[in-house]
Formats: structure tokens, C-alpha cells, sequence
């Protein structure tokens, strides 16, 4: 697979001209105006957790921190009021088991869609994808009722089913048309070896598929963990709550915290995701590209 | 396969090669192929059926009945669901709100990311201001409301800087107020999503070969002229994948009016969205929250729709 | 391979997670809302451990909106918690007439025989001809005001509507703001609506919760126009804090309408009780009106079925004995009522003594009191006025609430 980009390093662009030094100049500031749209409100994040309630309520917000030392007391704070502990590792559990048995479910379905021969193979793609065209507002109420029918309203369980069979449909697609784009000669070899069909997935299909496949569990990864409609929906106890939605019911209820407790919790919530892009920044933008095209 | 071009009669080439036993051997082969793929299919049609496709379809029926808050007891009730919705004081607003959002997620995603895209190429550093514009894209969109929820308190940065430019105070609620708080609330899902569309669109661009932009140079034609008549044509379906993603993520946005819109009087009009969360689980009308998620279905349907005869027409365009 | 591993880890893991929810047999679990108040709940759970074998955990929901569409589904699906907490008034009634919750009109004899609680407070929780709930807390909605701000401005507790204008005047002559209100959190618009009403027209006020009176009748409006008048006069300190307990503690505003839970988050922005503010009933407008206070006293209620287990009966029981009473109060600063437990902190003693002092009456919170179908838009409508409190807005404020209600009272 031909990777055009290593990380977000467009180089392979139309006009690699550069224009004279004077329109350089021009355009760097221009440049740096516009940028400055999304520098400041990091700055702001990245110090405001740096204050204390007193400092942030009395300072401008641009201001720099007196020092370093609050952000320790406004983590602890948000840690334990928000119970960001349980959040994460909910989260966690939910983004894994949830994207990894989604993915290896659905490379199992585009196996079958793609590598056998059969009739009207559409209409199954069309009815596993279909799961997908659905606005989510569709699923809220229906499921919110069965789970408490079936007793797995605030379970895990209840939650890594539920993430398990949302985030199946989208990977269907894209390994099926990658699965396609495979040659089918080993295929054929093994099977006239007396190779079954399973081996020839484990075996043959699936090692030639991990590009996609961590592309795509990162993709479903990442969707599951910034969820916050499901996960209040069907899990609202602060033991299986996940971490969206423990900051924004910190944000909400906590009149005694300032903004400054409430971003940090922000940012504990985000580095996780924030780190797991660093990473793996080349199977991200891999995943980008496939959902664009 | 090929025939030799001699001329026994057809029914005698079929018996000599068996053609019906091969025939009802590839039968018996797809049968069996048919099995085997399901197999691999089903745990994947198992889960989307039940948790995906039939929700869906109790979600409709729902929509036709009238329940009874803890009884859930239902009755048929026609479409009386939906003439509610007709005299109800904020599905209107909500239709409006959800409807300038499909406007808006079409239109400045899509202006911006183009212009950012064809503006940084070249410029000194470009990789670390297209960085600095991508990174909001990695956050979750509830960090991303808390954040802008503070940057647009009254005494926070927005205000704090549209003082400094005017000399004054400015005061301005912008999460408070009927005419501000939706374009508040686009402007930060602009900011987190235009990197993702500026990243596709220079992705198109560079997928655009060189031979007729330089022929078009050597004839004279402006960058402009250029950009007019030989990329945007060639761009044309890159920016319409962009589009619908921007539109059914700019249609679909709860997280950021559920964080950003909770200090609105009117928040459950900001959207469609939002109209439904409230009418089913804070006031327990269930009946009629299906009601209005019916009707974002429709909508997303209509969307989806346009996109695919779009789509098309390109698809032919290109050809 | 890591596939079968991933599978095996995922299976053993759900099933692990399953297990881990159950707690030990002879726990109580007491599901609720209020995940502010988990830690302190926490507290008194394992004093209930600890004095009666019976431990309660605390489970909070995080959300208002989706606890109550659980305790709904759940009563739909007749698979409830044994022990829950909830809200009087309609909806409190609403609940009740499902035949899902348990009479306690046992263990309310018992309470009052022992001393420990008042008739009149059993009444709160009566549904028809039973006792349905006992209290998790009984908060009055008392002003708590700036002890510091009070003194510069030379004035002392206002007595009467015409002390409590003088002092309102006076304050902001001081270069105080008399008033602190907010619409954090959405639900706080109906505070001083609530006591305005109170104050200038208590029929009025009690009509307005069985629909003989209109949102846009001439009390309400009245009503209104006393707030708009106090707004147009700068009384009101900025309604778009999201620190309202501390923007009291800064000093933003001298009197802050609140239920007496609230003592404890002020104090906990820093301001002590008693030293550097106090509380006082406000005053009716009318000298010759009786005096009254608004009362919130959230329940704690059984299901049905949990009345049969005495491990849930007895926490409920400790819940409110004076030994629960205690812990609860030194863990959240709340009281429950029980007149034989030691006063929360020594602001409460005080409104406790002036009410004993003066029979105030004890009137619903507007909250409760209110339709729960309208609950929810009628209080955002009023977060509208106090955003822009004119009385153009006031109008369209009445009228869109009168149409919500009009619409619910002709469909009872």
C-alpha cells in the first residue's frame, strides 16, 4: 500500500513552487494570524490548569500562571470528584473490547463477502452496512427499553455489545473492498491442499489485512471513547459511566469547582487519545484517508 | 472455454462436456459457498440486526403509539405523534436550528478547509501550521465544548479580545443568547473539523496530475484560471466526500450543543438532536421523542439521497 | 495467536466485570441522582455498616433526566431497586399511583412515637391516605447573606419587606449588589420567582400548582414585575456565573437565595458559617401575612417488594435515626428533620430557632409543586427572563408557560 503521507507530512502536492521571498514574508504572517485562531485556546487550556480557583477567577485568562505547582491540587480534584479513575478504565474497556471484536467481527463478514463465491452477495453487504445509515437518535429510545428489559442497562457488557455491533458496518466496508484488491491464488493453493475456510482466513487473508485493520480498529477506537450519547444513555452509573461522560456531568453539577479543576479534567481526558495519536499517527491518518475516500 | 468452430448441434456439445451435471455441481458449489460465507457473515448480521436494524424498526412502531409514563403500556395512536409535533412551541425551532446547521456544515467546512488548503501550500513552515490546525480533530468533541464553553464566557478570552480590538468592554453572552449561541456553537465545530476537510482536500489535490496544469502555464493561463478551470473540476469529488462527511457530522452534533448549549434557556431547540433527548428522557414522552427521531431519520435520508444523485452525476462527469 | 487471545481476554473480562457488580448479601444499595452528595452518602453507608450490619452503597446516577427514565423503565419493566431516592410533589404522586412503592406508614408510627420526628413532616410525604417516603434531606429555602457586606452597609437582618427594599438600597449605595442569582446548572430560575410569589401572594402562589391560577394571571405578573424592577435597579448580581456557591463567598452578591444544603458548598469556597455569613427567613410583603418558608425535602423511597427485606428496612430505619441524622450532617451539612440529631452547623440551629420562634408555615418548592410534564421548559423560560429581564420578555415569558400549562391542565 502506497502511503503518501508519513504523518502529517503532505508532501506529494501539486505546486511545490515557492513564490518570492516578499510573498513569503506576507504569507507567513497571514499565516500565523490564522493559526493563532487555534493557538490560543490551547494556550488558554494549557495554562489555565496551571492556576489556582482564586488565581483563575481574579487574572486575565491569557495570563500566566504564578505557578507550576496547582495543577497537581486541581487533577486530584477532578480525579476524585469526577471519579475520572473508574471513567478511564471504563473507557478503556469499552474502546478495546468494543473496536477489537467489532473489527474482528467484521473482518470475518468481509472474508465471507469478498473471498467466496456466492449469489446476491450485495444484498448482505447492503444489510450489514445498513446498519450504519441509521441516525443514532433511531437507536436511543428502543435500546434504552430492551437493556433495562434484559437487565444489561449499566453493565460493561451491555456496553461493549452495544459499541461491538455499531462499530462493525464501517470496517465491513472498507476490508471488503480491500480484501477484494488481494490476489486469489493462495487462496486457491490451500484450498486444494484441503485447507478450510478458517485457516485460509487466519492464515492468508487476515496477515495481509493488518494495515486496515488497525486503521479502522483505531478509527472505532477512537469513536467509541469520545462517545457521550450512548454512554448516557445506557450506562449512567458512576461504576460504568464512561469518561465523556463524567466530564461533562463534572462540568455540570460541581458549583464549588472553577473552570480551572474542569479544564484539567478536560485534559485528563484527552490525553489518552491525545497519546495514542502520537503513536500511531501513521495507521490514523491511514484511517482519515479511508473514510474520506 | 472456447469453442473450436465446428458444428455438432448444441445439445450434443452440452452432453458431451455434461454440461447439467456441471451445472448442478456449480449449483451444489454456490449452495455450499452460500453457507460457508454465512457462517462468516453471521455473528456480524446477528449483532447489527438485533442491536442496529430491529431498535430501527421497534423506534417507527414506537412513533405510531401512545405510551403511558410508567406503564410504558402502549395503544396505537396513529399519527397523532406526529400532529404534535406540528403545534409544538419548539419543534419548529428546532427544524430551523438542525436546518442552518446542515447549511452551515456544508458551507464553511468546505470554504474554509479549501482555502486553507490552497492558501498554506508554499508557505514558509506549512507543515506545522497545517499541524496546529489539524490537532482539535484528535479531541473528543465533549473536551472540545468544555474548552469553548470557557473561551466564551462573558469574561473569557472572546470577549476579552473583542475589547482589546474595540477598546471597551464588551459584555456578550455568547452561550446565553437566541442570536448568538448557534453560530457560537458552529464557529467551535468549525475550528475542530476544518482540519480533517483541509487534510482530504490537499490529499485531492495531490491526487491531480500535473500534465494539464502545466500545459495550461506554457498557454498562459493565470494561477487563477488554473485553479478555476482545471483543479476545481478535478477536485470536484474529493470536496463532495468532504461535504457529505462535514454535513452528516455538522447534522448529527450532540455532544458539543449537549456540553456547549447547557447554559441556553432554549437548548432544547438548538437541534433535532437535542429537541428528542429532551422530550423522551427528561420528560419521559417516549411516544413522541420516536416521533422526532423518525423525523431526523428522514432528513438524514434526504441528505444521504442528494449525495447519492450527486454523486452519480460526477461519477459520469469524470467518465 | 492474538486473535484467540483478544477473544478469550474479552469473554473473561465481560464475565469478571458482570461479577464485580454484585456486592456482599447483606448490602443495601441505595441508588440516586445526586452524585454531588456520593462521597458524603458513602460515609453514612458504612456508619450504617458499621452500627447495624447493614451496609448502604451508594450508586449514583449522573444525570437528573436519564435517572428518572431508569426509575421509569425500571417500573415499566418491574425490575426496580429496592431503595431509591426521588422527588415530592406530582411526581412523587406520579410514582406512587404505579403500585410500585412500598407504604411506610409502620415505620413512620415508630418514628413519631420515638420522638425523633414531627407529624408534620410524615405529611410530606403522604400520597393520598399513606406515607410513601422518609426524608434524605428537609431543606428550607432561607436567604444566606454576606455578614461583612451586611455590617459596611450598616444594616442588620431585614424584619420586613420595607427593611428588606432599605437594605437592598442601602447595599448597593455600599457598593455592593444586594441579590445573587444564577441560571447555573438550568434548573435555578424558579428560586426567586418562587419566593417573590411567596411573599406578595401565597393563595396565588398555591394556585399557580393546581392550575386555578394562570401564568399570566395579574399576581404573576405582579410578580414580575417586582423582579424586573429590582433588575432594572442593579439589585441582581450577573445571572451567567457557573460558581454561584463561590461568587456568594467572593462577596459578587450580599443575599443568596438558596436551600440550606448550599451551606456546605459555600463553606467550602471559604467562607465560614456564622463568622462571615448568616441566614434569615424573608419577609412577606404584607406584615400581616403569617410567616413561611419554602421546604424541600427530598425522599427516599421503597419498592414494594423491598419491604419484605429486613436487611433494606433496616438501613432505611438507621437512615433516619439520630444516629444516621448525625452522620449525614457531618458528611453533607444537610439535616432530615429528626429533632433528636444535633443541627448540621449552627446557621441551620438558627433558622430552626426562628421558625420554632415565629410558627413559620411550611410551603412546597415551586419545583416539585409544579406539573413534572411543564417542570422543565417552564424553568428554562424563566432562565430566559432573568437573562434579559425586561418585562417584554417577562410577557412572553408568562404567555409561553400559561400555554404549556394550560395544554397540561386540560388534558388531566
Amino acid at each position: 500500500m502506497s502511503n503518501t503521507m508519513d504523518g502529517i507530512d503532505f508532501a506529494a502536492i501539486v505546486d511545490k513552487e515557492r513564490a518570492s521571498k516578499q510573498r513569503n514574508w506576507l504569507a507567513l504572517t497571514a499565516a500565523v494570524i490564522i493559526s493563532a485562531v487555534w493557538v490560543v485556546p490551547f494556550y488558554y487550556l494549557a495554562i489555565s490548569i496551571f492556576k489556582t480557583t482564586e488565581e483563575y477567577s481574579l487574572n486575565h485568562p491569557l495570563s500566566l500562571p504564578s505557578g507550576l505547582a496547582p495543577v497537581v491540587e486541581n487533577a486530584v480534584t477532578a480525579w476524585t470528584h469526577a471519579k475520572m479513575g473508574a471513567g478511564l478504565w471504563n473507557s478503556a474497556l469499552y474502546g478495546f473490547l468494543g473496536a477489537g471484536i467489532a473489527v474482528f467481527i467484521a473482518a470475518l463478514a468481509a472474508y465471507g463477502l469478498s473471498r467466496i463465491d456466492f449469489k446476491r452477495k450485495n444484498l448482505w453487504f447492503m444489510l450489514i452496512f445498513s446498519g450504519t445509515i441509521f441516525p443514532l437518535q433511531m437507536y436511543l429510545i428502543p435500546l434504552f427499553f430492551f437493556y433495562q428489559k434484559v437487565g444489561i442497562l449499566n453493565t460493561h457488557f451491555g456496553m461493549v455489545l452495544f459499541y461491538s455491533a455499531i462499530c462493525i458496518p464501517f470496517p465491513v466496508l472498507v476490508l471488503r473492498n480491500y480484501m477484494n484488491g488481494i490476489p486469489r491464488d493462495m487462496d486457491e493453493a490451500a484450498r486444494m491442499d484441503g485447507a478450510s475456510e478458517f485457516t485460509i482466513f487466519r492464515r492468508i487473508v487476515l496477515p495481509n489485512c493488518w494495515g486496515p485493520i488497525t486503521a479502522t480498529f483505531l478509527l472505532q477506537f477512537t469513536w467509541i471513547w469520545n462517545d457521550l450519547l450512548f454512554s448516557t444513555v445506557l450506562a449512567n452509573r458512576a461504576e460504568v459511566r464512561s469518561i465523556m461522560n463524567a466530564l461533562q456531568v463534572f462540568q455540570g453539577s460541581y458549583s464549588s469547582t472553577g473552570p480551572n479543576v474542569v479544564l484539567t479534567a478536560a485534559v485528563i481526558a484527552s490525553a489518552p487519545s491525545i497519546m495514542m495519536f502520537m503513536l500511531l499517527r501513521k495507521h490514523f491518518m491511514e484511517g482519515m484517508r479511508v473514510s474520506g475516500s | 472455454m472456447t469453442s473450436n468452430g465446428q458444428n455438432p448441434s448444441d445439445q450434443e456439445i452440452l452432453d458431451r462436456i455434461g454440461w447439467s451435471q456441471i451445472r448442478a455441481n456449480e449449483r451444489k458449489l454456490q449452495r455450499k459457498n452460500f453457507w460457508v460465507a454465512f457462517a462468516f457473515m453471521l455473528p456480524a448480521i446477528l449483532l447489527v440486526s438485533s442491536l442496529l436494524l430491529a431498535p430501527v424498526a421497534f423506534n417507527v412502531y414506537l412513533s405510531f403509539t401512545k405510551w403511558a409514563k410508567f406503564k410504558g403500556i402502549d395503544q396505537f395512536a396513529g399519527i397523532a405523534n406526529y400532529v404534535r409535533l406540528g403545534t409544538n412551541p419548539f419543534f419548529a425551532d428546532a427544524l430551523y436550528n438542525t436546518s442552518i446547521w446542515v447549511v452551515a456544515s456544508i458551507v464553511f467546512p468546505l470554504a474554509i478547509g479549501l482555502a486553507l488548503a490552497v492558501f498554506l501550500r508554499g508557505v514558509p513552515f506549512e507543515n506545522l501550521f497545517k499541524n496546529i490546525i489539524f490537532i482539535p480533530r484528535i479531541l473528543a468533541p465533549t473536551a472540545v465544548g468544555v474548552l469553548w464553553f470557557y473561551v466564551y464566557a462573558p469574561d473569557g478570552v472572546v470577549n476579552r479580545f473583542l475589547g482589546f480590538v474595540t477598546g471597551g468592554d464588551v459584555d456578550i453572552g455568547w452561550l446565553y443568547q437566541e442570536n448568538t449561541v448557534t453560530p457560537a456553537i458552529i464557529a467551535t465545530f468549525v475550528w475542530q473539523s476544518v482540519g480533517l476537510v483541509m487534510v482530504l482536500i490537499l490529499l485531492g489535490l495531490s491526487a491531480i496530475p500535473r500534465d494539464p496544469i502545466e500545459a495550461a502555464r506554457i498557454d498562459g493561463a493565470s494561477s487563477g484560471q488554473v485553479f478555476r478551470h482545471i483543479v476545481l473540476p478535478l477536485l470536484l469529488p474529493t470536496l463532495l466526500v468532504v461535504t457529505i462527511l462535514s454535513v452528516l457530522a455538522g447534522f448529527t452534533v450532540f455532544d458539543l450543543l449537549w456540553v456547549m448549549g447547557a447554559s441556553y434557556p432554549g437548548q432544547r431547540t438548538l437541534s433535532l438532536a437535542v429537541f428528542m433527548y429532551f422530550e423522551a428522557f427528561q420528560k419521559g414522552s417516549w411516544a413522541f421523542g420516536s416521533a422526532i427521531a423518525v423525523i431526523i431519520g428522514i432528513v438524514v435520508f434526504s441528505v444521504t439521497w442528494i449525495q447519492a444523485v450527486l454523486q452519480h452525476r460526477v461519477d459520469r462527469m469524470m467518465r | 495467536m492474538k486473535l484467540k487471545s483478544l477473544i478469550t481476554a474479552t469473554v473473561t473480562a465481560c464475565l469478571v466485570t458482570a461479577g464485580s457488580l454484585s456486592a456482599s448479601a447483606d448490602d443495601v444499595e441505595l441508588v440516586h441522582d445526586k452524585g454531588f452528595w456520593s462521597e458524603a452518602l458513602q460515609k453514612v453507608g458504612d456508619s450504617a455498616g458499621e452500627k447495624t450490619g447493614n451496609k448502604i452503597i451508594e450508586s449514583a446516577y449522573s444525570a437528573p433526566e436519564q435517572y428518572k427514565a431508569f426509575i421509569q423503565s425500571s417500573v415499566a419493566s418491574g425490575d426496580m431497586p429496592d431503595m431509591f431516592t426521588w422527588w415530592t410533589g406530582g411526581i412523587f404522586a406520579e410514582l406512587v399511583e404505579t403500585g410500585a412503592i412500598a407504604e411506610l406508614d409502620g415505620i413512620w408510627e415508630e418514628l413519631i412515637a420515638s420522638g425523633d420526628f414531627d407529624p408534620s413532616v410524615r405529611d410530606f410525604y403522604k400520597v393520598g391516605d399513606h406515607i410513601y417516603g422518609v426524608p434524605l434531606h428537609l431543606s428550607r429555602w432561607i436567604a444566606l447573606y454576606n455578614k461583612k457586606q451586611f455590617e459596611e452597609a450598616g444594616i442588620s437582618e431585614p424584619k420586613t419587606w420595607d427593611e428588606l427594599m432599605a437594605a437592598a438600597d442601602k447595599l448597593k449605595a455600599a457598593g455592593f449588589t444586594p441579590f445573587h442569582a444564577t441560571t447555573q446548572d438550568g434548573w435555578r430560575g424558579f428560586i426567586w420567582f418562587q419566593e417573590i410569589m411567596l411573599r406578595t401572594d401565597p393563595e396565588a402562589y398555591k394556585g399557580l400548582h393546581d392550575g386555578t391560577v394562570a401564568y399570566d394571571s395579574d399576581a404573576v405578573r405582579n410578580a414580575f414585575k417586582i423582579w424586573s424592577d429590582w433588575y432594572a435597579k442593579g439589585y441582581f448580581s450577573d445571572p451567567r456565573s457557573n460558581e454561584e456557591a463561590a461568587d456568594f463567598a467572593r462577596g459578587k452578591g450580599a443575599i443568596y437565595l438558596i436551600g440550606d444544603w448550599a451551606i456546605g458548598l459555600v463553606e467550602a469556597a471559604g467562607m465560614k458559617a456564622d463568622e462571615e455569613f448568616g441566614a434569615f427567613i424573608m419577609p412577606n410583603q404584607d406584615p400581616a401575612l403569617p410567616s413561611s418558608v419554602i421546604i424541600e425535602g427530598g425522599p427516599i423511597v421503597l419498592s414494594k417488594a423491598a419491604l419484605d427485606k429486613p436487611d433494606v428496612v433496616n438501613a432505611l430505619k438507621y437512615f433516619v435515626s439520630v444516629d444516621g441524622a448525625n452522620a449525614w450532617a457531618a458528611a453533607s451539612g444537610n439535616a432530615l428533620g429528626n429533632k433528636n440529631a444535633t443541627p448540621p452547623n449552627s446557621v441551620v440551629a438558627k433558622v430552626n430557632a426562628d421558625v420554632d420562634a415565629n410558627g413559620t408555615l411550611a410551603f412546597d418548592r415551586w419545583w416539585e409543586a409544579v406539573p413534572a410534564d411543564i417542570q422543565g421548559e417552564a424553568v428554562a423560560e424563566f432562565n430566559r427572563f432573568m437573562l434579559d429581564p425586561t418585562m417584554e420578555t417577562a410577557e412572553s415569558v408568562m404567555s409561553n408557560i400559561q400555554a404549556l400549562n394550560a395544554e397540561y391542565w386540560a388534558n388531566r
